[in-house]
């Protein structure tokens, strides 16, 4: 936990790789309390996702895994079985909110979707994310980050300079799972908040597809007032709008209010640029902007990301260094929030992103590290639940835990 | 009983362009009161961005009546020191303010968190500035695409081999949003909890690099910077977009098992080329993509992406069309989630908006966003108290502004 501000709220996670672990662990890093339950066989297929540490595969050892599932309880049970979803339904039924990632067509059959779980926990909030939601013709279709970012609109309208002939392309990594893991944390947050005064549960649906969408509110815009279908454009008839090389990496250049050109030009020192009858507004510096970007490249050359990017800002000009990871683990802004922190396993330490809110009530605390597979089987099973432990060993061999 | 969760909170909302309107639009759709506070000294730049075939339409347009969707709008100058009396009488009965702006912008009112916490002991107040309200950069500016460039989601965002490139839809912004909410949302939990307010801070470029843990990751565990991978995944190939029939049209396939592999050689007609050893298993396709991907492309190319996606789900092979706003807003399946809200805005006309990205019966329901100032009345009248002729000399004196 980073803060304890959720305190006594009990989370059951069956969720697997980014968008459930993620909506759970945001809700683990406030402090409730989640129990996170995994496949026997082999844990959840982010273990086997890159980065591993020093490049070696191993179930303990993906960067990914360990960022997700911090400040977690781990446990493995095979809800298949009798058994197995026997104890599944006691830890339900003691939870506040169950939260998963699983086609809907698993969870029916496994006797585990909301109508059941309502029945096991009338109080219960269960937090779904699939690709599609739990209803309409996509319901079961099959998808992944990937597909969900280009069918939810995002991938067309990505920026290109120059060939705009090219494929559409999505934003890096598992950008848009995480996003939807975030917007089902809030969602939950806000059912909780309602059950602690009422008691009472319900229903959250909540779809990747649409958690890309809220991603287009100029693209809506656009089509609601003007019908425009916005695509793939060098910089959208606006200039400067782009990133441009500098002597050691790129700078973002992106300007919305002609002000901040004006005083840019200034940065650069050439103020005669802003009465250029070719570079006057946005729209003619788009229409120049072969002209244009030659001249500002031969100024960006001269100087570093970081020189740019401090020289602008100090000028009110809202430029950005284009960082890169080691960069960013530098940053002097991020080291005096204190972002990063630092988890401990097997005596050595790594450095993990935090969280990137402060409460002004509540001491910040240090995190713990993620489970290994089936890690808190003992602790949960023979402590929480009453079992015994030849009865866990029965469990085993049985393939339930 | 289906009351909103956030049914009789009300939030005063000192935001604006995007990342703090959309906190407000969402805290609609969970029932609170949300009161945006305005002045025609300096409108919210999306209120007037020409998106627009209605040049009477005014401060109506845009991405604002996306994002602040049932929002309530009042026009008040806080230079004014009769407008910030008012606001300070507004404080008195709310629950939360919500703010995007610079750091200094409410202390520079007088509006620190302190005086707001004389005012009212328990209120909430969330910060949403770019870089946090402390630290070195605390005042640096930004838009969404500086926020990604200085976070590290642009280093890794372009076309493989290529240079990096702006992503186009800036999801940096509703990202802020999401984890705005999270504060307000921890914050009213603890508040029920425990009595006491607090000050929430956010840092935006902190929530980027959150949601990017593969790129920091891969740096921490083995000194790599992530390299531009366009659609391109780790592990799955073919994982990309494809043309399809018809102008700029694309369709976006992932294959991640040789089962899916077999699945979708099926579909093509088992042709000779995918019999080559080249393709043979997974890591061999992944090897080969770029030629892989170009036989794919000879064979979509020839079907509508609907029908490739179709063909394809039959088989259980994750696909979907890289969707244009009017193919998305048109599509069936979407339209059936009702993510999509066709409203009539009172000046605007026609508007399109989409809810919040997950279905809950408890989701209120909203009018469009409001005209600058449309609840002037009912906020200064009806909540203050404050008399007819009192209005007419605020209005007269630029104060109600």
């Amino acid at each position: 936990m980073f803060y304890k501000v959720l305190d006594g709220v009990k989370i059951i996670e069956y969720g697997n790789f980014i968008s459930a672990p993620f909506c759970a662990k945001i809700l683990a890093d406030l402090g409730a309390e989640v129990i996170k339950i995994e496949e026997p066989c082999c844990g959840d297929e982010s273990r086997r996702q890159a980065p591993f540490l020093q490049d070696i595969p191993g179930l303990e050892n993906s960067g990914l895994f360990q960022y997700l599932n911090m400040n977690k309880l781990g446990v493995t049970l095979n809800p298949e079985s009798a058994t197995g979803l026997k104890i599944f339904t006691e830890l339900l039924r003691s939870a506040d909110v169950f939260v998963e990632n699983n086609p809907p067509k698993q969870m029916k059959k496994l006797k585990l979707a909301y109508t059941k779980a309502k029945k096991i926990n009338p109080h219960i909030i269960m937090t779904s994310i699939t690709p599609f939601g739990q209803t309409g013709p996509y319901r079961d279709y099959e998808s992944c980050e990937l597909v969900s970012a280009h069918i939810g609109g995002v991938g067309y309208i990505s920026m290109r300079e120059g060939d705009i002939s090219k494929e559409p392309i999505k934003l890096p990594a598992h950008l848009f799972s995480f996003q939807a893991g975030l917007s089902a944390a809030v969602a939950t947050l806000s059912s909780i908040f309602r059950q602690s005064t009422t008691g009472l549960g319900e229903q959250l649906d909540v779809s990747e597809q649409e958690s890309v969408i809220q991603n287009l509110n100029s693209s809506i815009a656009r089509y609601s007032y003007a019908g425009q279908i916005m695509a793939r454009t060098d910089a959208a008839g606006h200039a400067p709008f782009h990133i441009l090389p500098c002597k050691d990496g790129f700078i973002c250049a992106a300007f919305v209010e002609e002000a901040e050109w004006r005083r840019f030009v200034e940065v650069m020192g050439h103020p005669e640029w802003a009465d250029n009858e070719l570079f006057k507004d946005f729209a003619l510096r788009a229409k120049y902007w072969d002209a244009l970007k030659p001249l500002m490249v031969e100024w960006t050359m001269q100087f570093t990301e970081e020189e740019i990017y401090r020289r602008s800002q100090e000028k009110a000009v809202p430029l950005g260094a284009v960082r890169s990871a080691h960069q960013v683990l530098q940053d002097k802004q991020m080291a005096a929030r204190q972002f990063f922190v630092e988890i401990e396993r097997d005596g050595s330490k790594l450095t993990f992103p935090g969280v990137p809110y402060r409460f002004s009530e509540i001491k910040m605390e240090s995190p713990s590290a993620a489970p290994l597979l089936g890690q808190h089987n003992e602790e949960i099973y023979c402590g929480r639940l009453g079992y015994h432990k030849r009865d866990l060993a029965k469990f085993k061999e049985a393939s339930v835990i | 009983m289906s009351t909103p969760s956030l049914k009789g909170i009300r939030v005063i909302a000192f935001t604006w362009v995007w990342a703090g309107p959309w906190m407000g639009g969402v805290l609609a759709d969970m029932g609170a009161e949300v009161i945006k506070v305005e002045t025609k000294q300096r409108l919210d730049s999306q209120r007037v961005v020409k998106i627009t075939k209605n040049p009477e339409q005014g401060p109506n347009q845009g991405q604002f009546n996306v994002t602040n969707r049932g929002v309530k709008s009042i026009t008040l100058n806080l230079k004014q020191p009769k407008g910030l009396e008012i606001i300070k009488k507004l404080v008195k009965i709310s629950d939360v303010i919500i703010t995007n702006f610079a750091p200094r912008a409410l202390p520079g009112w007088g509006l620190g968190y302190d005086t707001l916490k004389q005012i009212k002991p328990d209120i909430i107040l969330v910060t949403l500035p770019a870089f946090g309200s402390t630290g070195p950069d605390k005042d640096y500016l930004s838009y969404g695409s500086t926020l990604e460039a200085v976070g590290g989601l642009s280093a890794s965002f372009g076309y493989p081999g290529e240079v990096p490139v702006i992503s186009g839809p800036y999801p940096s912004d509703p990202i802020g949003s999401m984890y705005g909410l999270v504060g307000v949302l921890a914050a009213l939990n603890y508040r029920q909890r425990t009595g006491k307010g607090q000050h929430v801070d956010i840092a935006q470029n902190e929530g980027v690099t959150s949601l990017i843990p593969e790129v920091i990751m891969e740096e921490v565990m083995n000194g790599r910077t992530r390299p531009r991978m366009g659609n391109r995944d780790e592990i799955m190939a073919p994982h990309g977009c494809y043309p399809c029939k018809g102008r700029d049209k694309w369709v976006a396939i992932a294959v991640g098992t040789n089962d899916k592999w077999k699945a979708l050689c099926h579909v093509m007609g088992n042709p000779d080329w995918a019999k080559d050893e080249k393709f043979s298993d997974q890591y061999a396709r992944w090897q080969n993509q770029d030629e892989l991907n170009k036989l794919i492309a000879g064979w979509t190319k020839d079907f509508t992406h609907y029908e490739v996606m179709q063909k394809l789900q039959k088989a259980g092979v994750a696909a979907g069309p890289s969707f244009n706003i009017e193919e998305l807003v048109n599509d069936p399946p979407v339209k059936n989630r009702g993510i999509f809200i066709e409203q009539n805005h009172r000046v605007a006309g026609k508007t399109i908006v989409y809810r919040s990205p997950w279905k809950s019966a408890l989701t209120a329901k909203n009018p469009p966003a409001p005209c600058l100032g449309e609840n002037n009345d009912y906020v200064f009248k009806e909540l203050l108290g404050i008399n007819d002729k009192e209005i007419a000399d605020l209005i007269e004196t630029k104060v109600i502004y």
